[in-house]
């Protein structure tokens, strides 16, 4: 049934062990649910545990307590991981840090060569992943003559060939100049479009307004969750935590208290110009008539 | 002074020559097994004309995958003093061993025959022969297809429980990790050279200065390999990657009958070295 969860997170705890008797806790009974063709993005400041929770997703952490399933499969089942992680693809920070291969073509192999993809199958899929992050013209070359961008986009490839119905991006762009997260979120974008769940977790509060839902952490907890309209709206809670808002709501409220008819709840930059139009528009016709 | 510090601007790993010659083009799982022959064979092969042919076919072989022989040449200057300090040894101490033939010269516990002088120049020759031949197979593979090339090989390995494709992967990522830890490097000993550190400027034989002047470089260097292992570790995983799980290969190279040929060449070649008499 479509209306079931791909990632159910029920009541998950987690904690660090330091050594034999102290422990970090890191996640404290957090619940969950993605759904198909979601854009979740989960935001928090350093520490706050979203990483964490992000980890959870496939399996590469496993919970304390309380349980993860991925499609009805608990993460902690080690004979049916591979299905787990090839389901919920991760995509990590540092681009240098996730390809393995001399060559681009190759690193997209090696997760199939993982799941033991057959060998007729295996060139089809790496020129769809390529192809949907368009990299294709650099199928043969050595990673390490690429941009930071592109080495990202070879990672997603990696994990696209995998045919994932989830896609988790643990702070993927934050290492990234703005060209190269531009073409993240592009890529990001269309793949959305076609259908991929997204789980982002992200300091960016511009990728953050592209999101169907907002998670906000601290300290281990969902303090904060809605659309991004709801939860920008919030502006002193989103203080306290020591989190940004994007740039136009920031616009939008400054011009609020100036001026009441301006709306404050607004989060793409598209949308203040509108506004703007719009006040600008009815002020003009009132002192024309 | 910037120059020192220029590391990734010429890092080369193995040292593949792009000529784009019949050599380069073939299957690297053949031109491997080819190789193996041949180097077999001179190792096996002791007459002169035998190892002047080999010789021969080596030169050929530069000019058949166009690359200029002096590459092969420079190979061998490192090995020339090596080379002579064992053909004395051999002049001087295998005489009994290998004491057929005619004798020219016994003297105390040295004697020098025809045979062992044979064994002198043959063993020379063979070091000649195999630098020019494995010259040839790096200057014409790329290390990703010489890696390629060796996993296929071994791969029946696995049979008697060698973790061949671990071992690939190892070479491959050491590979892969080249350029990015020459990066790194080059970072730190900008930073460390900016905060007044002194790299190289000791004399060459105060071994242990040098070595210290190192240190500010190397432990940093470990750390952030140690970080990066880390980092890396969870990425594979994430792509389900199992230590020792079976795994399917992605399939780079299909066999033509030019790489077949290469094979039979090698063992014609080997068979007419180890016919011939002298």
């Amino acid at each position: 049934m479509s209306t079931d969860p791909i990632i159910r997170v029920e009541n998950v705890s987690f904690a660090y062990q330091l050594n034999q008797d102290q422990q970090v806790p890191v996640l404290q009974n957090v619940s969950l649910e993605v759904f198909p063709g979601e854009y979740v993005a989960i935001i928090g400041h350093n520490g706050s545990g979203k990483s964490t929770l992000s980890k959870h997703l496939n399996g590469i952490l496993t919970p304390k307590e309380g349980d993860v399933f991925v499609n009805g499969i608990n993460t902690r089942d080690k004979a049916r991981i591979h299905e787990v992680r090839s389901r919920v693809g991760m995509v990590f920070q540092h681009p240098d840090n996730q390809i393995v291969a001399t060559i681009v073509e190759d690193d997209v192999a090696f997760g199939l060569e993982n799941i033991g993809t057959a060998e007729e199958e295996m060139k089809e899929r790496i020129d769809f992943a390529l192809e949907a992050v368009g990299m294709s013209a650099f199928r043969h070359r050595p990673p390490h003559h690429l941009s930071g961008g592109q080495k990202q986009r070879i990672a997603i490839a990696g994990i696209l060939a995998m045919k994932p119905q989830c896609l988790v991006l643990d702070e993927a762009t934050s290492m990234l100049d703005s060209y190269g997260r531009q073409d993240i979120l592009a890529v990001v974008r269309k793949l959305h479009s076609e259908g991929m769940t997204i789980v982002t977790v992200t300091h960016h509060m511009s990728e953050v307004a592209e999101a169907d839902r907002v998670i906000v952490m601290e300290g281990g907890k969902i303090v904060l969750q809605g659309t991004p309209r709801e939860v920008f709206s919030h502006q002193e809670r989103l203080q306290e935590l020591h989190l940004d808002v994007p740039d136009a709501s920031r616009v939008a409220a400054l011009v609020h208290t100036e001026y009441p008819a301006f709306s404050p709840d607004l989060i793409h930059n598209e949308e203040v110009v509108a506004e703007v139009n719009r006040v600008y528009g009815r002020r003009a016709e009132a002192s024309g008539s | 002074m910037s120059a020192e510090f220029e590391l990734t601007r010429n890092i080369t790993i193995g040292q593949y020559l792009p000529t784009g010659s019949v050599v380069h083009r073939l299957d690297p799982r053949f031109k491997l097994a080819a190789f193996v022959v041949m180097i077999l064979a001179i190792a096996i092969c002791n007459t002169y004309v035998g190892n002047l042919f080999a010789l021969a076919v080596c030169i050929w072989m530069f000019s058949v995958s166009k690359i200029p022989l002096h590459y092969g040449i420079s190979g061998i200057k490192p090995a020339v003093p090596f080379i002579i300090i064992l053909a004395i040894m051999q002049l001087l101490f295998y005489g009994e061993i290998a004491n057929g033939g005619t004798i020219y010269l016994k003297y105390g516990f040295i004697t020098i025959s025809s045979e062992s002088i044979r064994l002198v120049v043959v063993s020379a020759m063979r070091f000649v022969d195999v630098i020019f031949l494995s010259s040839v197979l790096t200057l014409s593979t790329s290390t990703t297809e010489l890696t390629h090339g060796m996993e296929r090989l071994l791969g029946p390995l696995e049979k008697v429980k060698f973790p061949v494709h671990a071992f690939a992967l190892i070479i491959t990522i050491a590979i892969r990790f080249v350029p990015t830890f020459a990066m790194e490097m080059e970072k730190m000993m900008k930073a460390q050279a900016s905060r007044g550190a002194d790299f190289g400027t000791g004399e060459w034989w105060r071994i242990v200065r040098r070595t210290k002047d190192m240190f500010p470089i190397i432990i940093p260097l470990f750390n952030v390999a140690l970080a990066r292992a880390e980092d890396l570790i969870l990425a594979m995983e994430a792509r389900c990657y199992v230590p020792g799980a079976s795994r399917t290969r992605f399939a780079h190279y299909k066999a033509s009958s030019k790489d077949y040929l290469a094979l039979l060449f090698s063992i014609v070649i080997s068979v007419i070295m180890l016919g011939i008499p002298f």
